[in-house]
């Protein structure tokens, strides 16, 4: 479903949160029950014991301290990817370019991380690391919103074209001016010390980005209910004529969604810089692009569905790390499965959708 | 580094031999979107189909044709699949294809690990050989560009007008279009909308996993993730480049394919160039195109949208 | 229900055995009763109208007959057999055939691809063998004539139609049913369209003819059945029918439409407040509240769309824009809103010079505009029922805010809801679930906000009272009455030429683009206007002598044809 009627229809829907819970989240959960029985099913086939490989999923992922720090870790870039999708898509625009837009932010970061020298007081660095990485992002995806906004160029192909030509310029500079020869052949030098993201808690180990992506997501959610640019998204994104017709600047509506869609996008690269691996090497982006599409089609575009169902990847994603060593399942086990998961989400709700419509009937013209 | 760098036969035989697949490919989106159903999840089909062709091949101990059956049969099933949800689910045609696509992508490395198992070098099968055509490949230039191609170059460039033949000329090809145009006047008049669109998207699935399997079994003989490589979204643009004529289509792939060819001479005739400033060539190009595409593309007018019979408004 | 006598005299054996008989149809719609236990019965060779107000559910029982929808109960014969008509083309099989009122086209095709889909017949190739013999041998039969190669989307209208007859016809259709038919023509085309229809009945059709005008159904119906609220009201033969117990039958003898309860919102001040404001106008009469001066616009593939048109509407006047559809009508309303650029020409408003303005200036300036195609263009289909309403007023109602406020937006939702009694369960139904009507009256609604909120105002709107019933149609023509008195000016665009001349205090009519003439109050001749909208300069084809029509409003007057009065 588009992400307005989503959006709106659980909103519509009445306001007691049981009938909401009731409602909504059951065929999500059957959906996402089915989805396990199919993976469990291909699991067997591998020769692998399905139960104990939810076990030891759910034990590396949050049964340790470790662990639960990892998956923090882990959901940040989820969620700040899946909340940038899910920001553009309420403008009825798709950006398949998270991946891009996290290369150019992690680079820009990089770059004022290495220029920054030991004395920086973190107040100071860790805030122009995190800016660098969110200007980054805007500009990653500013070649796709200007075309898309005022020469009617569809997204979809400039990002993911651009994603490539970002992703080439962070292996160049990986292996090249950056690189450290040190470390190895695709990393770069560290960034300044003093450009690290602090940690929440020392036994947790993990970064504070987790709050940063909760914050963020906060805000997101704040300008699409309540202020006029975000009433102005909502619109442009169920009908953009209507919305021309009721004199809004449908270009620089999308421009705007755009953009900030892909600052987000660019922070989660700069706090992958920042706060995870101090350098930029290849690989930053293991799929989160499309991860954060499928998140945000599970999360129904709406902020607080991104950040449930982003938690629920990355307990997947580090459960599955451990998965690897225990079972010799690949990493491309994870991106079948989550597919498989929005397949059967989608399965759930377009037979609910269907039954509603041949129920009711479609209001319009008159018989 | 001179001028005749560019017009190098060698090199042109490359782009036509790169081009192949992308014809292959976009002449199956065409077909699909021609009769009103898109599919943004080429990328995951062709990997699958990629993975499925070599694998068949090689374990089969060398059966090209094997290979190229098991492509087909592998996009062709996801291709129903995806019918199935955009046509009787009616569900959001770009969340299925982008589903499609990164289960494609995961599936395919998965089926490939899970058949090769542990290797020390990668698994290779050798790619078809070429096929000269007699009498035509001793011509002076185009003879070793065009005439001296294996034997699955030849079929895609032969497939462009089979498929315009199909679709212009043909009833099946006229109901087919209905049902992309304007799919209640078809219904009107008895043309089985759900079913016509399922047929595309099987006929269209069989093209993209045969595209996929091209990769392979004609440019480089093993698999690796991601060797796809945006082949699917630029199949995607080409068909809109070409305004959804299979003849046009060739044109565009055959743009795309030189500057991809071109990349790699120019890599290896100069060092000055950073490799990556090369590679991302053709993906700048295609955002140039993009940009020219935009002006007055004349889409099939129920592409994308499911048909329901007792809807109103 | 009347037993009808039969007038018909054929010798046929045939016309014995009615050709379609529905007895008890019935269907739903959710908890929407579309049509209530039908009985309707065709004869064999006649011309049957089936009449009613929009929403009565004529094109709901064709649409049953023609295979569409199924009816929830009673039964289908056709020729004396009972029949289950379960899709359009078991429905064909039967010899039934059917013309929407939107036709059924696919508009790249040529007009033999469109007659020959889906029965190409054998050896079919481009069009160049296959049935061409075949449909020109019909096009002789039945009088219907039409270049088999041109492309659907360059042809007018009344040739669109003739082609989807054929495409009934040439499928073996015997039974003709005619959805609105005359929706999109002029008068002189109605004239040819009935002229076509009595000759299809001579080659043997029975014709079904779907229509809410009265000139219509006194002018071609052999018999008429009269539709209200999902129920037949009457079956009556055509001769010696007169207009009043036409009208009665329409009507129904309750003619007053009932009020909704509504559980009574609370007061919204913010309507009250604003309709206070709005009532201290000043009252410089004679200024010109929107002037266009030879103003063109260019179409999507660069041809003019609009050339040299020059309007003045002066405050407290209704200007009404006569034109078939698709000249150039809905580019005026589009430039006039701000969404379509000018490229020649100046556009004032109060004197000011808005050429150039945006969309959002001219709103804020007083521009209301009802766009053409609510669906499309009016509506948020899944956010809220406020949210769609302050889509427009909300420059001036939030100003410079950043904030967006719900509260208001719902307060203000109510209070249109009860003031326009709109059917909607509450403020926060999305748009997209409301019936057309209700839609409108949103639209509405929401121009009268624009027009409240600014000093001056026009009102653009475009067919505002389509599809809506004629109680909505009355309370719409209300309140422009009432803009009038404020001192507002109305610019309507209508293809329902009796709505114009019932309003307008002069009419313009709009012929590829220009403004072709202006006729004043009480001078609206329709057989006039007509000829201008078809391009014709002056007088008619050999119609009846032009009347000095008056604009007393009521039901139309006249009939086309050849019949004296």
């Amino acid at each position: 479903m588009s992400a307005q009627a989503d959006a709106a229809t659980a909103r519509a829907r009445g306001s007691a949160v049981g009938r909401f819970v009731f409602r909504e989240t059951l065929p999500y959960l059957a959906a996402v029950l089915g989805a396990l029985v199919v993976a469990g099913l291909l699991l067997i086939l591998i020769g692998a014991d399905p139960l104990a490989a939810l076990g030891t999923i759910f034990s590396a992922s949050l049964g340790s301290l470790g662990g639960l720090g990892q998956t923090l870790n882990r959901a940040t870039p989820l969620i700040l990817g899946a909340l940038a999708v899910a920001f553009a898509a309420r403008a009825g625009l798709l950006n398949v370019g998270v991946d891009g837009q996290i290369y150019l932010g992690a680079i820009c970061a990089t770059g004022v991380g290495l220029l920054l020298t030991r004395d920086t007081p973190a107040l100071v660095a860790v805030p122009l690391v995190l800016a660098a990485g969110f200007v980054g992002g805007a500009l990653a995806v500013l070649p796709a919103a200007a075309l898309r906004a005022y020469w009617g160029v569809n997204e979809i192909f400039v990002t993911v074209m651009l994603n490539f030509i970002f992703q080439y310029l962070a292996e160049y500079l990986a292996t090249g001016p950056w690189n450290d020869p040190r470390s190895g052949e695709a990393i770069s030098r560290p960034i300044s010390f003093a450009a690290q993201l602090p940690i929440l808690s020392s036994g947790l180990g993990a970064h504070v980005g987790i709050l940063i992506a909760l914050v963020i997501g906060a805000i997101l959610a704040w300008i699409l209910r309540r202020t006029l640019l975000g009433y102005s998204i909502r619109a442009v994104g169920d009908n953009s004529t209507a919305a021309r017709v009721g004199g809004m600047a449908v270009g620089r509506v999308m421009l705007v969604a755009l953009v900030v869609s892909g600052a987000v996008a660019g922070l989660a690269g700069g706090i992958e810089i920042s706060g995870y691996y101090q350098r930029l090497i290849l690989g930053l982006s293991p799929g989160f692009g499309y991860m954060a599409i499928l998140l945000a089609v599970l999360g129904r575009h709406r902020p607080l569905g991104v950040v449930l169902a982003g938690v629920a990847f990355a307990v997947l994603l580090v459960g599955s790390d451990s998965l690897q060593r225990s079972v010799r399942l690949p990493q491309s086990a994870v991106l079948v499965f989550q597919a498989l998961i929005l397949l059967a989400v989608l399965l759930a709700t377009s037979l609910r959708a269907n039954r509603r419509l041949t129920v009711a009937g479609t209001p319009g013209s008159t018989p | 580094m001179s001028l005749d760098l560019f017009l190098d036969p060698n090199l042109l035989r490359l782009a036509v031999t790169i081009a192949a697949p992308l014809v292959v490919a976009a002449l199956g989106e065409l077909i699909m979107e021609r009769a009103g159903v898109l599919n943004v999840g080429i990328e995951g089909i062709m990997a699958v189909g990629a993975a499925a062709g070599f694998l068949a091949t090689w374990a089969s101990g060398g059966n090209y044709v094997l290979g190229l059956l098991a492509a087909m049969l592998a996009g062709a099933l996801l291709c129903l699949l995806l019918g199935g949800y955009s046509i009787s689910l009616r569900a959001q045609q770009i969340s299925v294809g982008l589903g499609l696509l990164v289960f494609g992508l995961g599936f395919a490395s998965l089926l490939y690990r899970a058949v090769v198992g542990i290797q020390f070098s990668a698994p290779r099968i050798s790619v078809l050989p070429a096929l000269p055509i007699p009498l035509l490949a001793d011509l002076p230039f185009l003879g070793r560009v065009l005439f001296s191609q294996d034997i699955l170059v030849y079929l895609a460039f032969l497939l462009a007008p089979l498929v315009h033949l199909l679709l212009f000329r043909t009833s099946f090809g006229l109901r087919l279009r209905a049902c992309g145009e304007n799919p209640r006047a078809a219904d009107a008049v008895g043309v089985n909308v759900h079913v016509l669109r399922y047929v595309a998207a099987v006929a269209g699935g069989l093209l993209l996993g045969m595209a996929g399997a091209y990769l392979p079994l004609t440019l480089t003989g093993g698999y690796s993730d991601g060797m796809v490589g945006g082949r699917g979204w630029i199949a995607l643009m080409l068909v809109i480049l070409g305004r959804w004529f299979p003849l046009r289509v060739v044109g565009g792939a055959l743009l795309f394919a030189y500057v991809e060819a071109l990349q790699f001479q120019l890599a290896l005739a100069t060092q000055a160039v950073p490799s990556q400033l090369l590679l991302s060539l053709p993906y700048l190009l295609a955002i140039v195109v993009l940009i020219r595409i935009y002006r007055g593309a004349q889409a099939p007018a129920a592409l994308g949208i499911p048909y329901e019979r007792e809807a109103r408004g | 229900m009347n037993a009808p006598t039969s007038t018909v005299q054929t010798d046929s054996a045939r016309s014995a055995t009615p050709a379609v008989v529905m007895r008890g149809i019935s269907k739903s719609f959710g908890d929407v009763r579309a049509l209530v236990d039908v009985d309707f019965e065709l004869r064999h060779e006649e011309v049957h109208a089936l009449a009613g107000e929009n929403g009565a559910g004529k094109t709901t029982l064709m649409n049953v007959l023609a295979g569409l929808y199924q009816p929830d109960a009673g039964e289908i014969r056709v020729d004396g057999r009972p029949v289950r008509i379960g899709s359009p083309r078991a429905a064909i099989e039967l010899g039934i055939g059917m013309v929407h009122q939107h036709f059924e086209l696919v508009a790249p095709f040529t007009a033999y691809e469109n007659i020959v889909l889906g029965a190409e017949g054998g050896g079919w190739r481009n069009g160049r063998s296959g049935r061409r013999a075949e449909i020109a041998r019909l096009m002789e039969h039945y009088g219907l004539s039409v270049d088999l190669d041109a492309q659907i989307r360059d042809l007018p209208i009344g040739v669109q139609q003739k082609i989807e007859i054929l495409k009934a016809v040439s499928r073996g259709a015997r039974v003709l049913i005619l959805d609105e038919p005359t929706t999109h023509l002029t008068l002189q085309e109605v004239d040819r369209l009935f002229e076509t229809v009595r000759q299809l009945v001579a080659g043997g059709l029975t014709v079904v003819l779907i229509t809410h005008k009265l000139r219509e159904i006194r002018g071609i119906g052999d018999r008429v059945t009269v539709m209200r609220r999902g129920r037949v009201a009457a079956t009556v033969e055509g001769a010696g029918l007169t207009e009043e117990r036409l009208v009665g039958l329409l009507m129904g003898t309750d003619g007053a439409a009932t009020a909704r309860t509504n559980t009574p919102g609370e007061p919204s001040l913010t309507l009250e407040a604003l309709r206070a404001a709005a009532n201290e106008r000043r009252q410089d009469a004679g200024e010109s509240l929107l002037r266009l001066e030879g103003v063109s616009a260019r179409g999507s593939v660069g041809d003019l769309v609009l050339a040299d048109c020059s309007l003045d509407l002066r405050p407290g006047e209704i200007v009404g824009v006569a034109g078939v559809a698709g000249n150039g009508q809905r580019d005026l309303g589009d430039v006039i809103a701000g969404i379509q650029p000018i490229v020649t020409g100046r556009l004032f408003v109060g004197g000011r010079d808005l050429t150039d303005a945006t969309v959002r200036d001219r709103l804020l300036a007083g521009i209301a505009y009802i766009p053409e195609d609510r669906l499309r263009e009016g509506i948020l289909p899944h956010l809220s029922l406020g949210e769609t309403l302050v889509l427009g007023p909300h420059h001036a109602l939030f100003g410079t805010s950043v904030v967006f406020d719900e509260r208001r937006v719902d307060a203000l939702a109510r209070a249109v809801i009860a003031e326009y009694d709109v059917a909607a369960p509450d403020e926060h139904v999305p748009a997209a679930r409301l019936s057309g009507g209700n839609i409108q009256k949103v639209l509405i609604a929401r121009a009268m906000l624009v027009l409240q909120q600014a000093r001056v105002g026009v009102l653009v709107a475009m067919n505002p009272t389509r599809g809506l019933d004629i109680g909505a149609t009355r309370s719409v023509h209300r309140r422009f009455e009432g803009l009038r008195e404020r001192g507002d000016a109305v610019l309507l665009v209508s293809e329902d030429l009796d709505e114009l001349r019932r309003l307008s205090d002069h009419i313009v009519v709009m012929y590829r683009g220009r403004i072709v003439g202006t006729f004043q109050r009480p001078a609206f001749d329709p057989y006039q206007i007509g000829a201008l909208m078809t391009g014709m300069a002056t007088g008619t084809d050999g119609g009846p002598p032009n009347e000095t029509g008056g604009g007393t409003g009521g039901a139309e007057t006249t009939r086309p044809g050849r019949d004296s009065r």
